[in-house]
């Protein structure tokens, strides 16, 4: 019997080119844009200017302004006010949830996730609308008892909401890290002795400290980077933050200052970056961590006795006030043609709202853009990032570190900037293009000149300069989805198919995608929940053509159309529901 | 000419200060229609050479030959890819692929070389019914008992005829019972299809029961080799002569060494043994299997006199051990023994001395 061979391999195979294809389109899509704003904010006037020099003057000037100054520090203050809020919290909930026999759990466990996928600017707005001084809330509570009983806008209610809102976060790591914790290091404190409540402060949030510290790091920079939330509740008290004063500068000088906002946008950087790598550096550590397991996972929960009830009360009060009343004013705001003292809620109801967006061509656009970028944009953001995945896949070579840590440079920069550095990609890299290829007179160049750069300046006002702006800011996101769901595959499937002679396209093709099926489905679905939340990329992107439902709020809460505001709201919130629905039904699991 | 020769091969995992030496120099032959066992420890590298001749793991120097043909030559820095060199592997964990049915796993490697479907159709059908799976064709992996799992990742690896087929511990994902039948399946389909094997495991007795030539790996080197009945019957180290059987280790004091046997004192009393270590010294360690150790009511000649202290049951056999459980003796009995004192006989060419 003669040894069947296999076919000559040709010599497309022998070089892989589309792992280089993909390694160059990747460290582009990162690198342009956050270069752009590193070489803007060294000049002293925007690109466009005809007189511009290399200097440090608009450092200088921000540096000067008191607006930064207090914008930095307000900046500080709501991340560690937000971090001390959401730890203990988010701590607790997740040691309630995993171990305790706290009631309703089952119906609870999902509603916990719902902050995190509702835009914060749509929370905002839904704290404004039941919350503020005529909110429906305020004026209920106000007509029962006579006195203003809160107000939503100073700064200490600002830092309350966020903190309040990013108890998720902290659930989602520390209640995986207890879920791979064993119980029996619990069952021997309660045997020695302690309440479940000594159980939890003594054992097991000490034991995974790794995770709480993770999550700790991980919302002091999520609170860094709040936009929406400040934006909607901070403006009629004048309370900046870094992203919002970068926002405001828009205006501040009457002309595009775009130099001023770049050096605030490095300036942003400087503190979110080595925050993410804080972050990566205790991720691993944690996951040693994790992997010293105890047995026994099944065990009965923890009774908690008389404290039962006062768990719930509490568990059910957050859960009220961070998706209840936020939720119930837009969904009231929304049906409702205006709102006030002595107003009664049964005259005004209404769907005039709904009327008026069917009329406004640029909001509809918004409303099918928004689908679309979620549905088909998130489906072909997963295939980029099942590429850049497959590309560092079990390669442990130069080239997959360098990817590992430049996909971590996006996840750095807040939303906002990166739509502002996309969005000055589109005006000036074709006018450079087209200025460099003025130098070559062969006729391909003029070819390319006359055709592609008209083709590039084309897309600045398609939805496609918002996608490739959302591929980028979530790639971090994106790729974890995917590499946990790859990371399943066990390396002898892979090996397997190249012994008995596959190449490497053959294996990722035959075996590792097949395989992978249902966990990108599922990556597709949670990116669409997220592409949908998405606002603050879209802010400076936002033009005839590229409008998105979250940047078309920012605009119109910026004209001050309520009206519309709730609406679109309404009809975000819905999306997102359908998602999440969606995700429920079919198991995907939300804890990324 | 042999079929695959491995020579002078090292591997290192990690670089620089914190590089971990895995092979330190193993070179090995294998003949056609020839079964070779890498037996050793776990740590040894046993592993870690299969891999380096299936092509998953990267050696350093050496070279590697299949037939005439070179697939690895550390000092040409040649390295063919695992998916070029045509062999067959089979995984401990079978690594069967969850999402194709049991006749597509086995026929991959057919359509990886572009055979036509029919051509496929028979061949698998064929691999599939020499192995006795010709029933299962449709099933998926996890529709299949361990042992069947086994055998259709056998027909995966038979299936394009490799000049050398790999096995990586094949038989222990099976349970006890189950392991005994498959062990002499697997020997039986070897010497009908006169196969080439290579195959790894940390058992000697299986070691011993399917292969032709035992490679027994010590920490990165070969420490012997030679067919099972050598390597059991004249191991020429400590650590062979201890790993490939059950043994009474005694502590000796050297008395006399002409070089072939010896006079040795072990707790006072002398005894002779044949010498089988290099560079005995004053101290030696003696050694003898525990089938090798005669019972006796009375006293005779070359043996210890303890007390029995317990028996236990085997089954087909009592393992009586006499003195304490640190430095006394263990020995079959047919029967089991009355308490009182025995003669412990140890031939002289039985108790080896190291």
């Amino acid at each position: 019997m003669s040894t069947l061979s296999l076919p000559v391999p040709g010599w497309l195979s022998r070089y892989n080119w589309p792992r280089g294809l993909v390694v160059v389109l990747t460290l582009l899509a990162i690198f342009t844009p956050l270069s752009l704003i590193f070489f803007q904010s060294f000049l002293n006037a925007p690109f466009f200017a005809p007189v511009k020099e290399l200097g440090l003057d608009s450092y200088r000037f921000i540096f000067d302004d008191p607006d930064f100054r207090q914008a930095f520090l307000n900046g500080l203050i709501l991340a560690s006010g937000l971090a001390a809020i959401a730890v203990p919290l988010g701590g607790m909930l997740a040691f309630l949830m995993t171990r305790t026999d706290l009631p309703f759990r089952g119906v609870i466990e999902p509603m916990i996730l719902v902050p995190i996928f509702v835009s914060p600017m749509v929370m905002a707005f839904g704290y404004v609308v039941s919350m503020g001084p005529v909110g429906f809330y305020t004026l209920w509570v106000k007509q029962l008892t006579g006195v203003e009983p809160w107000n939503i806008y100073s700064f200490f209610s600002i830092v309350m909401i966020a903190g309040l809102t990013h108890v998720p976060h902290v659930y989602l790591y520390s209640s995986s890290a207890l879920k791979s914790l064993g119980s029996d290091v619990e069952e021997a404190a309660r045997v020695a002795g302690a309440s479940p409540f000594q159980v939890a402060l003594n054992v097991s949030l000490p034991m995974i400290m790794p995770a709480l510290s993770f999550a700790g790091v991980l919302v002091f920079f999520l609170g860094f980077e709040v936009f929406g939330l400040v934006l909607v509740l901070g403006d009629p008290e004048g309370h900046l933050v870094l992203a919002t004063y970068l926002y405001k500068l828009t205006n501040k000088l009457g002309t595009p200052s775009y130099h001023l906002m770049a050096a605030a946008a490095v300036c942003l950087v400087a503190v979110t970056m080595p925050l993410v790598m804080v972050q990566r550096w205790l991720l691993k550590s944690a996951n040693k961590y994790v992997s010293i397991k105890g047995k026994g996972s099944r065990q009965k929960p923890l009774p908690l006795g008389k404290w039962k009830w006062l768990a719930f009360a509490l568990l059910a009060a957050w859960l009220i006030f961070t998706i209840v009343i936020p939720l119930s004013g837009i969904v009231l705001r929304a049906f409702v043609s205006y709102w006030g003292e002595g107003v009664v809620l049964a005259d005004v109801l209404t769907l005039q709202h709904f009327r008026d967006i069917l009329e406004q061509p640029s909001l509809m656009r918004g409303i099918l853009n928004t689908v679309l970028i979620g549905i088909i944009g998130g489906g072909v953001a997963v295939m980029c990032y099942a590429g850049i995945a497959l590309a560092m896949h079990r390669k442990p070579d130069g080239i997959t570190r360098l990817l590992d840590y430049s996909v971590l440079v996006p996840r750095a920069i807040p939303g906002l900037l990166a739509g502002l550095s996309f969005l000055w990609v589109f005006l000036f890299v074709p006018s450079w293009l087209e200025g460099g290829l003025k130098m070559f007179d062969n006729a391909f160049a003029v070819w390319l000149a006359d055709n592609l750069i008209p083709q590039l300046r084309a897309l600045r006002s398609t939805i496609f300069s918002v996608w490739i702006a959302y591929t980028v800011v979530w790639m971090a996101y994106g790729l974890r989805l995917i590499s946990s769901a790859l990371l399943q595959v066990g390396p002898e499937l892979e090996e397997a198919a190249r012994a008995v002679g596959a190449q490497r396209g053959q294996v990722t093709r035959d075996v590792t995608l097949p395989l992978v099926k249902y966990g990108l489905l599922g990556a597709w679905l949670m990116v669409f929940l997220i592409f949908e939340r998405e606002y603050s990329t879209g802010v400076y992107l936002l033009s005839p053509g590229t409008e998105v439902i979250g940047a078309l709020i920012v605009s119109l809460w910026a004209g001050g159309s309520v009206d519309l505001v709730a609406a679109l709201s309404f009809i975000n919130i819905t999306l997102v529901a359908i998602g999440l629905g969606l995700a429920l039904r079919f198991g995907v699991k939300l804890n990324h | 000419m042999s079929d695959l020769s491995v020579k002078n091969l090292t591997l290192e995992y990690g670089s620089g200060a914190s590089v971990n030496p895995i092979l330190k120099g193993v070179s090995m032959e294998l003949q056609r229609g020839e079964v070779v066992a890498l037996l050793g420890p776990s740590g040894s590298g046993k592993t870690t050479l299969l891999r380096a001749v299936a092509g998953l793991e990267s050696p350093k120097t050496g070279t590697i030959h299949l037939g005439d043909k070179a697939i690895f030559d550390g000092s040409k820095g040649l390295e063919m890819p695992a998916e070029q060199r045509n062999l067959g592997l089979v995984f401990q964990s079978y690594a069967l692929w969850p999402h194709k049915t049991v006749f597509d796993n086995v026929a991959y490697g057919l359509k990886l070389r572009k055979m036509n479907s029919t051509d496929i159709a028979v061949k698998v059908k064929e691999v599939l019914g020499q192995l006795g799976l010709g029933h299962l064709g449709e099933r998926f992996p996890h529709q299949l008992s361990g042992g069947q799992q086994q055998r259709v990742a056998i027909a995966r690896a038979l299936v394009y005829n490799p000049p050398v087929i790999l096995l990586d511990e094949p038989l222990s994902n099976l349970d006890a019972k189950l392991r005994e039948e498959a062990r002499a399946f697997l020997r039986e389909l070897i010497v009908r299809l006169n196969l080439s094997a290579l195959m790894v495991t940390h058992d000697q007795g299986e070691a011993m029961a399917i292969s032709d030539r035992i490679l027994l790996l010590n920490n990165g080197v070969i420490e012997q080799q030679g067919t099972p009945q050598s390597m059991y019957e004249t191991p020429n180290t400590l650590f062979t002569a201890e790993f490939m059987g059950s043994n009474n280790k005694l502590k000796a004091k050297v008395v006399h060494n002409d070089g072939k046997t010896a006079t040795i004192h072990v707790n006072g009393l002398q005894l002779q043994a044949s010498v089988r270590g290099q560079n005995i010294g004053e101290s030696a360690t003696a050694l003898i299997r525990l089938e090798k150790v005669r019972i006796s009511e009375t006293r005779c000649d070359n043996a210890i006199e303890l007390p029995l202290t317990t028996c236990m049951y085997l089954g087909d056999k009592w393992e009586c051990l006499f003195g304490h459980a640190e430095d006394g003796i263990r020995a079959y009995s047919p029967y089991k023994l009355k308490d009182g004192h025995y003669w412990l006989q140890m031939d002289s060419d039985k108790l080896w001395l190291y």
